[in-house]
């Protein structure tokens, strides 16, 4: 544990991201900025119906087109040996068999592909396929289909319902959440190249290069090896880049059909239809609490959608079973197949939907006990042990996000009652909520390459979503051995570097810190081999042993028995020294419980007369472990409660229960938050190492930034104007007649 | 996209020339909606005709005796930030400046402005029927998701709204369209530019084939002291309407001499009832007042399932605009004109 008792305090320092030049200047490549040599373009047209099978495809008009040089269909396709047959369609869990059946899921599913020799040869093309159907009808009615799907158990029951039947202090309520889409900046894109009949090089937009790798290698029954997955740059995931989606099947068999490389680059509508979404959701949370405010018994029940063809479970209770020390919870769900296409994980996933339910209904039950809702979190925290395991938490300091978030945003100015504060026809509102996610750690491996001049490279195949992983990466390498910033490298998002999962579910920056922390021991311990040869202090030397600096190793103390490294090189003669080293969580895991946490505060301000809603203020303080970088940090927390801030008031795809189409899938027609609907938003963060958890002491940061931000507002509305909403998005119109 | 055929007219002449040969031709500015409808395979112009290049119809100038003329071919964002506009059309400025985003509002031209059509998701949706797209097929959305549909004017056959801020201010300042055509020049004042659907739903205005807008006259009366443009969406930039008001007041002291009113997002055109301005004539400007107006301009309206509150909404609006005409010092500049 080196790394806390040596220098804690460098890890804080602002500073740029080591990718920043290359994304500002445009030198970064993000996956559809590749070229290879003869390359040609794919676009996919979609079914003009939701449900039903095709009976025939139209393509002759397409094929007449200059520059087409194949057309893709279910009748007419590349084998895929891990798709020969609905056996084994079934056991590829690949998701939507796209061209592998003629059954239509969904409006917009793809039934052909278009491959030609330019991206407007093949566009233009594609919008000249036609199709016959035989329909069937389609369910796209959540509202309508959810009463009838029964609900099962999620997690064991605690305690009993009967022990708090008669609680005096009670909310029971519904709660629904409408369809969200990811959209991050940079569209879903693959260049696909097959370099040889079993030797493929992807250039994709994803989450996990490994994952990718290893689905093809599964599906087209090739060595992993093989596979040669880049990703370098990605222009934001928030989830949508942890599954292969089909587009980039689609891009590799036509690359196979033609026999070149194939691009293929999402459209906007296509984003909000074949890269998943967060599911629509209903809920209903009965919670219950003493007259001193102690909570007593919890029901939270929730179903989501999902597609006809594969089930997604988002986990939307979850969050009921971690947060507060409750003896008696019950927590049940369902999915509700639509004809839609399958949902994902979205930012917070679960969580996020299931904290806006349980944080407005603690909010009710603080106005029913009229104690402060600040106060009644902080008195029902689970604070030391995670209530479901039972275990302690490693560390876990959500009272103290709570306290500073109260603090930073003046809660004390807040009026007990709602609808007490106005400026003219402005009601203004304080709000508040809390978020928490499991804080997870997986296998990775990282390498190091050492030049004679002492600059390393540290490498793994994790990607940067956004999130700063490799300014994380080279703060720890530099913390861990000693040398400078500028003489670290980054290398990062190829399948070929040291294996890594994928980044998600705020798992990246703890699994990597664990991977780079051993390669900078496995650095020192080859370093000191070679050492030992000159100067035998070295000889059976660890890695605690070892200080290393920009241009040398010593023993122990800087300086001491220093050998440069330009002498090591020379007379070992290297040209580079390599190593690399793997990481994974332990024994700490059945000890501890771990959790990151949020506190989120809001000062709203809602015109009386129209509706509308103002955010004046959003603070939220996060207890994220180490803080490895302040700067990508806080912007992690702040994107997030921009996201949550959508969330709240206007993010919904909405559907036509006739067609099954989407309504206004593009970014004019579906509202995320701009920079006018951003108040300033006040970030904070507890900064104290888990110890436990990894070497750099850091919590994952991407989930809790959003998870109970809506709430936080809806709460804020509510304390502003009296008014309870529970149907986000909470738009103008439900204001004025709620 | 289609193949196309491009050409560049150097003069209204050539323009209208070429349009005659070509009668499927058609014309771009901006493009800024033209572009989007193609690429939604919506609209294939086989020939398209930029008029950016024809001279004489990039600027904004004084006329004698009052008022400016708008070259069709300024920018929306030229004309937003123009001073002739800023100081004696604040009212124009604020409605500009309220629509799209900063780089649409660089490359839309006044003309194109007037010629957007709506942003009804049907009309978008290819595979679904639309009067307006596909006349004869029915309307998708009276019985569809119809949140930012029409409550005033609608028909059977469309309930589609006209999506323009700039057009609902052009509507208060009783704006005229210049328009060079096959037959030679003529003028029509805004209130008879756009027009209703009817069982017409694929005509959105006037127009014949072939003409062109030239400019946007704007009459002396300016209304530069009590103005405001108050826009009500889902998100505070970058979204259309769900309603929105232009109020221009005439006051002495606070009594009202004249009134302008014209709503935005409620209708196939920007909505003004005379008879609802002429109830604030010699009325004070107070919310009563302008309630009462309000009721009169939604005298009829009809909500669909997902658009009722509209209706309320636009009552609320239209009042809280009066009185926000009052002071338009208290409002913020840009894209925030409600606050």
């Amino acid at each position: 544990m080196r790394f806390f008792e040596n220098q804690p305090a460098v890890t804080n320092a602002p500073e740029g991201r080591v990718e920043g030049v290359a994304k500002v200047t445009g030198s970064g490549k993000y996956a559809a900025e590749y070229h290879a040599g003869n390359m040609c373009y794919a676009v996919m047209a979609g079914s003009t119906i939701a449900s039903g099978t095709i009976k025939s495809i139209h393509t002759t008009d397409a094929r007449q087109v200059a520059g087409v040089l194949d057309i893709i269909t279910h009748t007419r396709k590349p084998l895929v040996p891990g798709m020969a047959d609905a056996a084994k369609i079934k056991e590829s869990r690949f998701g939507l068999p796209v061209f592998h059946t003629d059954n239509i899921y969904f409006k917009g599913q793809p039934i052909a592909l278009v491959i030609a020799e330019t991206l407007e040869d093949a566009t233009y093309a594609a919008s000249l396929i036609s199709a016959e159907y035989t329909t069937t009808e389609a369910k796209v009615d959540f509202d309508k289909a959810h009463a009838a799907v029964p609900l099962n158990a999620a997690g064991k029951e605690r305690g009993s319902a009967d022990a708090w039947r008669d609680a005096p202090y009670q909310s029971e309520a519904e709660y629904t959440i409408e369809h969200e889409v990811h959209n991050p900046m940079e569209m879903h894109a693959t260049i696909a190249h097959w370099e040889g009949p079993d030797k493929l090089k992807l250039y994709d937009k994803n989450q996990g290069v490994n994952n990718v790798q290893r689905t093809f290698a599964r599906l087209w029954n090739i060595p992993a090896d093989n596979i040669e997955v880049f990703s370098e740059f990605v222009g934001g995931g928030f989830g949508s880049g942890l599954r292969v989606w089909p587009h980039c099947l689609a891009a590799i068999m036509a690359a196979k059909q033609v026999n070149r490389p194939v691009k293929l680059v999402l459209t906007r509508p296509q984003m909000f239809l074949l890269t998943g979404y967060r599911p629509k959701s209903w809920q209903k949370v009965r919670m219950g609490a003493d007259a001193g405010g102690r909570f007593t018994g919890l029901l939270h029940q929730a179903r989501h959608s999902t597609s006809v063809y594969e089930s997604f479970n988002d986990g939307i209770t979850r969050i009921s079973r971690m947060v507060y020390n409750i003896s008696n919870v019950k927590t049940e769900q369902a999915t509700v197949p639509l004809n839609m296409s399958t949902p994902t994980w979205m930012r917070g996933p679960g969580d996020c939907s299931g904290a806006f339910a349980v944080e407005c209904t603690v909010d009710e039950l603080s106005y029913q006990l009229k104690q402060d809702p600040v106060a009644l979190r902080l008195k029902n925290l689970a604070i030391t042990h995670d209530p479901e395991s039972g275990k302690p938490w490693s560390t876990h300091y959500l009272n103290e996000c709570i306290e500073k978030g109260a603090a930073l945003i003046n809660w004390q100015q807040r009026k007990p009652l709602p609808g007490q504060d106005k400026e003219g026809d402005w009601a203004i509102g304080y709000g508040m909520a809390t978020g928490m996610w499991n804080a997870g750690r997986g296998n990775a491996s990282a390498g190091i390459t050492m030049q004679r001049d002492g600059a390393i490279t540290v490498k793994t195949a994790m990607t940067d979503i956004g999130t700063g992983t490799g300014t994380g990466i080279q703060n720890i390498a530099h913390e861990q051995t000693g040398i400078a910033k500028n003489k670290i490298k980054i290398e990062l998002g190829n399948s070929h570097l040291p294996p890594a999962p994928s980044q998600g579910g705020s798992t990246g920056l703890s699994t990597i810190s664990g991977a780079v922390a051993a390669t900078c021991n496995a650095l020192k311990q080859k370093l000191a081999g070679y050492a030992a040869a000159q100067d035998d202090t070295y000889k059976n030397a660890q890695a605690a042993d070892i200080v290393l600096s920009d241009t040398g190793i010593s023993w122990q103390t800087a300086g001491n028995h220093f050998i440069a490294y330009t002498s090591l090189f020379e007379k070992n003669n290297l040209t580079t020294v390599e190593v690399e080293a793997s990481s994974g969580p332990g024994a700490e895991r059945q000890q501890y419980a771990f959790c990151s946490s949020a506190a989120h505060f809001c000062r709203v301000k809602v015109h009386t007369k129209t509706g509308k809603v103002k955010i004046d203020k959003m603070v939220t303080v996060a207890d994220g472990g180490s803080i490895v970088n302040e700067k990508a940090a806080a912007n992690q927390i702040s994107g997030a409660v921009v996201g949550g801030i959508g969330m709240a008031l206007m993010e919904e795809q909405a559907t036509d229960q006739r067609y099954g189409s989407l309504i206004g899938n593009d970014l004019a027609g579906y509202h995320f938050a701009v920079n006018a609907d951003a108040p300033v938003i006040e970030v904070a963060f507890i900064n104290k190492p888990d110890k436990n958890i990894n070497p750099s002491g850091a919590k994952g940061l991407g989930e809790v930034g959003i998870i109970g931000c809506a709430a936080a507002i809806v709460n804020a509305i509510y304390h502003a104007t009296g008014k309870r909403l529970r149907s986000l998005p909470v738009t103008p119109d439900k204001i004025l007649l709620g | 996209m289609n193949n196309f055929t491009y050409t560049t007219a150097g003069s209204i002449t050539a323009a209208l020339q070429h349009t005659k040969r070509h009668p499927q031709a058609m014309y771009i500015a901006g493009g800024t909606n033209l572009l989007d409808l193609w690429k939604y395979n919506l609209l294939h112009p086989q020939t398209l005709v930029d008029l950016n290049g024809v001279p004489g119809y990039h600027t904004i100038e004084a006329k004698e005796g009052g008022g400016l003329q708008l070259g069709a071919l300024v920018t929306n964002a030229a004309t937003a930030y123009h001073p002739l506009i800023e100081q004696r059309y604040p009212l124009l400025s604020k409605a500009i400046l309220a629509g799209a985003s900063a780089q649409i509002r660089n490359m839309a031209t006044n003309g194109g402005n007037l010629l957007q059509r709506t942003r009804c998701y049907y009309y978008y949706d290819g595979d679904v029927p639309c009067n307006k797209r596909e006349p004869g097929t029915g309307c998708s959305a009276i019985k569809g998701y119809n949140r930012i549909h029409a409550i005033l004017g609608a028909s059977e056959h469309c309930i589609a709204v006209f999506p323009s801020d700039m057009c609902v201010a052009l509507a208060a300042l009783e704006a005229v369209v210049q328009i060079t055509g096959q037959q030679g020049k003529r003028s029509i004042p805004f209130a008879d530019f756009h027009r209703l659907p009817g069982n017409a739903p694929e005509k959105d205005n006037a127009l014949q084939a072939g003409d062109i807008i030239t400019s946007i006259d704007l009459p002396a009366k300016e209304f530069a002291h009590h103005y405001s443009y108050l826009k009500l969406r889902d998100r505070h930039s970058y979204a259309f309407a769900l309603v929105s008001v232009a109020t221009a007041l005439e006051l002495e002291g606070n009594e009202i001499k004249e009134a302008r009113i014209a709503l935005g997002g409620v209708a196939h055109k920007p909505w003004r009832i005379p008879e609802a301005e002429q109830l604030l004539q010699g009325k004070p400007a107070t919310a009563e007042s302008f309630a009462q107006a309000a009721d009169k301009l939604l005298e009829g309206a009809q909500g669909y399932p997902h658009n009722q509150f509209k209706i309320e909404l636009a009552k609320k609006a239209i009042i809280r605009n009066g009185l926000m005409a009052l002071h338009p010092e208290t409002q913020l500049p840009g894209a925030q004109p409600s606050a």
